[in-house]
């Protein structure tokens, strides 16, 4: 990951978050309101894999927590084990097995090496981690003693899960605009060249 | 050139090239150690971060810093809420005209059902209020004591200035009978002209029809109350050489002859006077009196039905 990319992937996600904590905190549709900044890191997981995604997950949440005043590293903890998890599913499952990247494509699901991206995969992992987003803060909540109200979360759960599958499309395209997939390089290879 | 039994094994390995120092974590697993690590290393920040945060959220270096965070991003949010606020203007008005409709008929229903609770408030109130006076009547001194009292609702009431009756609900089952005094709180309205099981007609005073027997409460002067002009009363009948004063109380006069025994109990009011005029071609006194009871807007009176046969004298 070249540091071009990483500034664009953290101005990203720095902008998602602002947005966030400042507009999209604010709608209530059914109950539940759209995660920008979730969805933008599953964006980045799935194209930069899974320390990217951690290391993106850690900041975007350190993000939110300081805007918010919140308790400082609970959104940090579960946006990073969210950006490790897609990462890596990004890196294995996530894409098709034994299919090379074609030169110039850009698709949504656009080649890498390892296989091409599944065109299923972005929407697939933020349902996924939208609903252990959710249920991972409820949690933290619960274990630090603070009101954790299951059955409002359970109410928002899937349309927030819906609105997070609506900005997928967009926001994907949007991200991988701007950063660069992995190349075959970035991935590790069972095979090392003598000499 | 190698000579033709030398294997490429034995050239490459004979070759002065020096292989490469083995590694001794294959590329996978390092890889793999680096993102385990880098994963432990971010939790254990995090889990840091919050352990120190809750347990001191309003105080230390932690929460300074964040202040100072929150402090920067400050302008970033407000910018981002300036940008969105059009947009969400919009969106508000849309929603605001999507719901309007729906909410319009919840407030237009409410509003129904409030106007008919305050109606139904009211005339409960008013209802209330008739009953509590006839009860007062009742048990007044007035209130003649051979007689019990059927109370019964207005169920009809006059339709025009030639229909002078109205229909309560309480007929022959309650015991009223054809002549049966008909009263409200302030005085006398009339008789039964009708009885049915449970309904009966009621003829007012009012009626050209209708003659009461009646009496000056003061000068004991005696007359025959009919209808007369504009909703007043006449006494009727009373010599020239009576007197009779304006303002004096008009009440039944009751039985006088057991022969002709008068429907009415002695002592109900029925008016007031208020004029009294002669003429010389007149054998009686012009004697005009306001009645009591309000004929138009009666809710609720009383039948008086007799206890005993006697019938109470002046």
């Amino acid at each position: 990951m070249t540091l071009a990319d990483g500034l664009k992937a953290a101005a990203l996600l720095f902008v998602a978050a602002i947005v966030q904590v400042s507009i999209f905190s604010q709608v209530d549709i059914l109950g539940g309101s759209p995660q920008l900044v979730l969805v933008v890191l599953v964006a980045v997981s799935l194209l930069r894999g899974s320390i990217a995604g951690a290391t993106a997950g850690f900041f975007a949440g350190l993000v939110v927590d300081t805007a918010t005043l919140a308790t400082l590293g609970m959104t940090s903890l579960v946006l990073t084990v969210s950006g490790y998890c897609i990462g890596r599913y990004g890196e294995t499952t996530g894409r098709a097995a034994g299919r090379l990247p074609e030169q110039g494509s850009r698709s949504l699901s656009a080649a890498s090496p390892g296989g091409r991206l599944r065109a299923h995969a972005p929407y697939l992992s933020v349902a996924v981690v939208t609903f252990l987003y959710v249920f991972g803060v409820l949690i933290v909540h619960f274990m630090l003693g603070e009101r954790a109200p299951a059955g409002a979360v359970v109410r928002g759960v899937f349309p927030t899960m819906l609105l997070n599958l609506i900005l997928t499309g967009p926001a994907y395209a949007l991200v991988r605009r701007l950063v660069r997939p992995r190349e075959r390089a970035d991935f590790a290879t069972e095979v090392q060249l003598l000499g | 050139m190698a000579p033709p039994n030398r294997s490429a094994r034995v050239a490459v390995l004979g070759s002065s090239l020096q292989r490469s120092k083995p590694n001794p974590y294959p590329s996978k697993a390092r890889s793999a150690m680096v993102r385990r690590a880098v994963l432990a290393i971010l939790v254990v920040v995090a889990l840091a971060m919050l352990t120190i945060s809750f347990r001191s959220p309003t105080s230390g270096v932690l929460h300074d810093a964040q202040s100072y965070g929150a402090s920067a991003l400050r302008p970033f949010e407000v910018a981002a809420t300036r940008v969105a606020r059009p947009f969400r203007d919009g969106y508000n008005y849309v929603s605001s005209l999507t719901s309007a409709k729906s909410e319009l008929a919840k407030y237009k229903k409410m509003a129904r059902d409030y106007r008919a609770e305050a109606l139904r408030d009211a005339a409960a109130s008013a209802e209330n209020t008739n009953l509590k006076s006839l009860l007062d009547y009742e048990n007044g001194p007035s209130y003649p004591q051979s007689f019990r009292a059927v109370n019964a609702a207005v169920i009809s009431f006059p339709s025009g200035p030639f229909a002078q009756q109205l229909v309560i609900d309480a007929g022959t089952n309650e015991g009223i009978r054809l002549n049966t005094p008909v009263v409200s709180a302030d005085g006398l309205v009339g008789r039964v002209t009708n009885p049915g099981k449970s309904t009966s007609v009621v003829t007012l005073l009012t009626d050209p029809d209708s003659a009461v027997s009646a009496r000056d409460l003061k000068t004991r002067v005696s007359g025959l109350i009919r209808h007369g002009q504009g909703g007043t009363l006449i006494l009727d009948r009373v010599p020239k050489n009576q007197v009779v004063n304006k303002g004096d109380w008009i009440v039944t006069r009751g039985t006088v002859d057991r022969r002709y025994p008068d429907e009415y109990p002695y002592g109900i009011p029925i008016g007031r006077v208020i004029s009294v005029g002669t003429s010389d071609i007149a054998s009686f006194l012009t004697v005009q009196v306001q009645p009591l009871a309000q004929f138009d807007s009666l809710d609720s009176v009383a039948a008086l039905i007799p206890i005993t046969r006697a019938r109470s004298h002046p």
